[in-house]
Parts: C-alpha cells; structure tokens; sequence
C-alpha cells in the first residue's frame, strides 16, 4: 500500500533554466517542491515516479531529463528520450535531496483507465508498504483561446471535476474519467491520475490541493494524499 | 554563461575594457548614447542645445540603457568655426553637471582636441572619443596623464570637419587596420591603460558608402585584433544612401549594421536611438547565447 502520494504538473517551464530570466511561474515552483517535501518528509524507502508518455514502460531509475531538447544550449547530459512527466518527477526529487531508490513508471497515453488502475495496484503492492508515489500530470491545454490547443468550452468543467475529486480524495470520480474526453481536451495527466487512484485506492485518502490553477491556459495541480489520516482540506 | 565559443572570428582573445570606474566585459555589448551640445549637429540639430534638454536626455538614455554618455561639442559636418574656447564651454560644463548628477556614468567627450581634452578630464571625463584619427597626436597624452580611455579611429587622410572627396583605397580595411592599430600602439607608448583604448572604424568619415558598406561586412578583421571595437554607423549618410532613406528614416538601417556588427564582435555602439539600440543589441546577444531571453513560455505550457 502507499502511504503517501503527491501529484504535479509536469510543463516544461517547471524547470526553471527554461523560462529566461523571469522565473515565470515562481508559485508553482514553489508549490512543487513544498509537495515533494512533504512526499520525502520520513525518508522512504523508495519513491515511485509516473507520468504520462507515449507508451508504458519502466524507464532506468538513474535517467534525467536533459533540457537541450528544449533549449539547445543549455542541457546537462540527461537522457533526451526520457519522456518529459518522468524527467522533471527526477528532477523534482533531485531538488528536493532525495537520496534514496527511485522507480520512474511511464504510462501510455492511450491506457485505458482499468489498465491504469491495475499498474497502480501493482506498483503498491510491489512497494510492500514503503515506498511514495509521485504522481505527474496536467488538465486540459484547451482553457483559453490563447491555450497551447485553443478554447475548449467542455474543458473548465472537466479540469474542475477533476480538481474536486483530488480535493475530496474520490479516487473513483478519477477512475471514471473518461479517455477520450481527456485527449480531446488535451488533459495529458488523465493515465497518471488512473495509476495513483489504484496505488491509493480502495476508500478516500486525505488530500491538501496546494496550487490550482491554468496561467497559461493549461491546467495545473498540486496536490498531497494521504492515507490512515483524516482530510486535511 | 557556458563554454561556447562565442560568435567572430578566431583572433587575439578581448579583455575587460576599463573606463571610468566601470568594467565591461568581452561578452557585454556596451552603448554609448550620443548627446551633442550644439546648434547645428546633422541628426536633429540643437535638441541638446539647452543645458535642461541635455541633461533630460542623459537621465533618459541611462534609464534606457546606455552604458556611456558621449558629449560632443563640434559636429562632424563643416561648418561655422568652433575655436577651443568654445568647444571647452559647450561641454566642460556639462561633464561637471553629468558627474554631479550621475557619479557613477562613464563620461565620454567627442573631441579631436588636446586642449579640450585636457579640460573634460579635468571635469570628470573618461574616455576622449577622437572622431578625426590623432590629429592632435598630444590628445593620447592627455588620456595617459588623466587615465582616461582614448578611441582610435580612422578617417582617411582627412582633416577634422571635412566631407570625403573622391577618397579611394585600394584596400580600405587594410587602411584601417593600419591606421587604428597603429594609433592604439602609440597611444599604449604614450601610456594610455591597453585596457582603455578602443578601435573604430568610423562609418563615413574619410569613406564613400561603398567603403563603409565594406568595413561593415569585414568588422570581424578588426575585432580580431584583440582591441575592442566601437562603430558609430547611427544614421550615418552610409545608412541613408544604401536605403534611399532620409534622415528621419534610417533607425532601421542603423540597427541593421549595429546587429551585424555586434555579430562581427563589435562591442561599443554609439547611437542616437538608445532604446532601440538595446533591444537589438539584447537580440543579437540572446542569439549568441550571452543573454537570457527576458522570459521564455511559448511551447513549453
């Protein structure tokens, strides 16, 4: 069983060297790292890392993300294939000190939830009890009509949705959401949020929602979960 | 920032230029903002005239990011005579009231005089801009006994305030690199600091548009000379008759040259339009790599 789980959006400007001289988004930084603090918070044995990619696959737990393949120049050796969701999880744990085992978990894009589920379930139980799960994953890209995939009008209620079932831990309600209608709106994070629901699951694990919000037009959540406590928020 | 090898061409390696109490670095593109008191200038002639209007624009060009204020007292362009008395009362005032205002500036004075030079220094300058190639060869003492920069230029066999008539070369740049390194050798005799002396084209002076146009495009001979370069291309006749654009319209032609020559290695711009300026300069150095872009999210949401 996991005991605790964090989930966080994984944009490419959550790496700070990405985004120029202005820090741009210095509060999701900020809610990140305070997240992934609290993850680490008694030293776990293991943290498990898992993000949306283009296929599931269980990526070398040593493997970076290497930041010149979005800004040539100014990579530093990482692994260019590693997809971006795992990458910036490795690099959130490097920021926060974790010294310990990692396992960076990718999952298909095209997962049906009960897959997704099922890989949670495993990983947990894989775990035996010691290990934290880092969950990365983003809502719609569709918010605005200056979104990277335009305005989407379904795509408010669907991120608000789903933002109420982290803040209420209703692990079902992100179990049911619906793959077609997340890769229509562009809500990448919707395999991620299935695998965390079956690492939790089953009953509703206390939550604290840390950061909401879509600066950019794309969906954005930090949130902690924890079992064995009562909801915090 | 990182261990790229930065844009030009292989050559001597730049040093930190020292002026004033100010170091700019090789990488730093560094502008030096153009304010004339006189009546009769070619760019908007007598708009620093006033003692107010000029120091206004001095605090306007810093806050737009100009690195050094030169002041000039005599135009280019021939004219009514400028004896030294007057030349010194047009600008030695006004250096005294630039460093009071602004301690920390770098002053620049645009003058081809000993006399005046001696004067500015004395009221603060610290770098004598010499437009007309050591004319006064006693200029490069004068910066010596104050410790104060000196640019090096090259204007042809021309005497101060004249227009080029029927000027050939057989190799401009060679005439020039000839010339500028030559003056910068014995300016270092004279005892100017090596990190205070400055090479310079000079865009139009002594040059027809066809040999501007060429040390433009080979600037990178120059800055391979290890000696930092300044150009002063701002909305020069070169600009104006390579566009067919009059006075009022060749800010684009002149950030056009500032970029490729920032690109060649130049590393001093002098200009008129100082906002513009920067953000060209700004451009040419994030291409390079010595800048960070302001911020950076298109593509990465």
């Amino acid at each position: 069983m996991i005991s605790r789980a964090v989930l966080c959006p994984c944009p490419p400007l959550l790496a700070r060297e990405l985004t120029g001289r202005d820090p741009a988004v210095p509060g999701l930084r900020e809610a990140c790292a305070a997240a992934v603090s609290w993850l680490i918070q008694h030293a776990p044995r293991q943290v498990i890392v898992v993000g949306p990619a283009p296929s599931t696959a269980d990526w070398d737990p040593g493997s970076r993300l290497d930041l010149s393949i979005f800004a040539p120049g100014r990579g530093d050796g990482g692994k260019p294939d590693l997809p971006l969701s795992l990458g910036l999880g490795a690099l959130l744990l490097d920021q926060a000190g974790f010294p310990g085992s990692r396992v960076l978990q990718a999952v298909g894009g095209g997962e049906p939830p009960d897959q997704c589920i099922r890989l949670g379930e495993a990983l947990a139980g894989s775990a035996g009890g010691q290990a934290v799960l880092l969950a990365m994953g983003d809502g719609s890209a569709r918010r605005t009509v200056s979104a990277p995939g335009h305005l989407d009008e379904r795509a408010i209620r669907f991120d608000d949705d789903v933002q109420r079932a982290v803040h209420d831990g209703d692990l079902a309600a992100l179990a049911a959401v619906d793959p077609g209608l997340a890769h229509e709106l562009m809500a990448t994070g919707r395999p991620a949020w299935q695998v965390l629901a079956g690492a939790l699951g089953p009953g509703a694990p206390g939550t604290a929602v840390l950061y909401a919000g879509a600066p950019f037009g794309v969906a954005y959540l930090v949130a902690r979960f924890e079992r064995a406590r009562s909801h915090e928020s | 920032m990182d261990d790229r090898v930065p844009a030009g061409p292989p050559g001597v390696a730049q040093g930190p230029l020292r002026l004033g109490r100010s170091e700019f670095a090789p990488g730093r593109l560094v502008i030096m903002a153009i304010v004339n008191r006189t009546p009769d200038s070619f760019y908007r002639p007598g708009i620093t005239w006033d003692d107010a209007a000029a120091l206004d624009r001095v605090h306007a060009v810093v806050a737009e990011g100009a690195d050094i204020i030169d002041i000039g007292g005599v135009p280019a362009k021939p004219g009514a005579d400028v004896p030294v008395a007057e030349e010194i009362r047009r600008t030695v005032p006004f250096v005294r009231a630039v460093r009071e205002a602004l301690p920390g500036a770098v002053i620049s004075v645009d003058t081809w005089r000993h006399e005046v030079g001696r004067a500015v220094c004395e009221a603060g300058a610290d770098l004598l801009n010499d437009s007309w190639s050591g004319f006064d060869p006693r200029l490069a003492e004068v910066a010596a006994e104050f410790g104060a920069g000196l640019v090096c230029s090259h204007a042809g066999s021309q005497p101060p305030r004249t227009r080029p008539f029927r000027v050939s070369y057989t190799d401009v740049m060679a005439d020039v690199l000839d010339r500028t390194l030559g003056l910068a050798g014995r300016a270092v005799q004279a005892g100017v600091g090596r990190d205070r002396i400055l090479i310079d084209p000079a865009h139009d002076f002594g040059k027809n548009t066809w040999h501007s146009l060429e040390v433009s495009r080979r600037l990178d001979e120059m800055t391979a000379s290890g000696w930092p370069v300044l150009i002063s291309v701002s909305n020069k006749d070169f600009v104006g008759e390579t566009l067919g654009a009059g006075l009022e319209e060749r800010l684009a032609g002149t950030l056009a040259v500032t970029a490729v020559g920032a690109w060649l290695g130049a590393r001093v711009f002098r200009a008129h339009n100082v906002a513009e300026t920067r953000q060209a300069l700004d451009m040419v150095a994030a291409i390079r790599g010595d800048l960070q872009p302001a911020r950076t999210i298109r593509g990465l949401t």
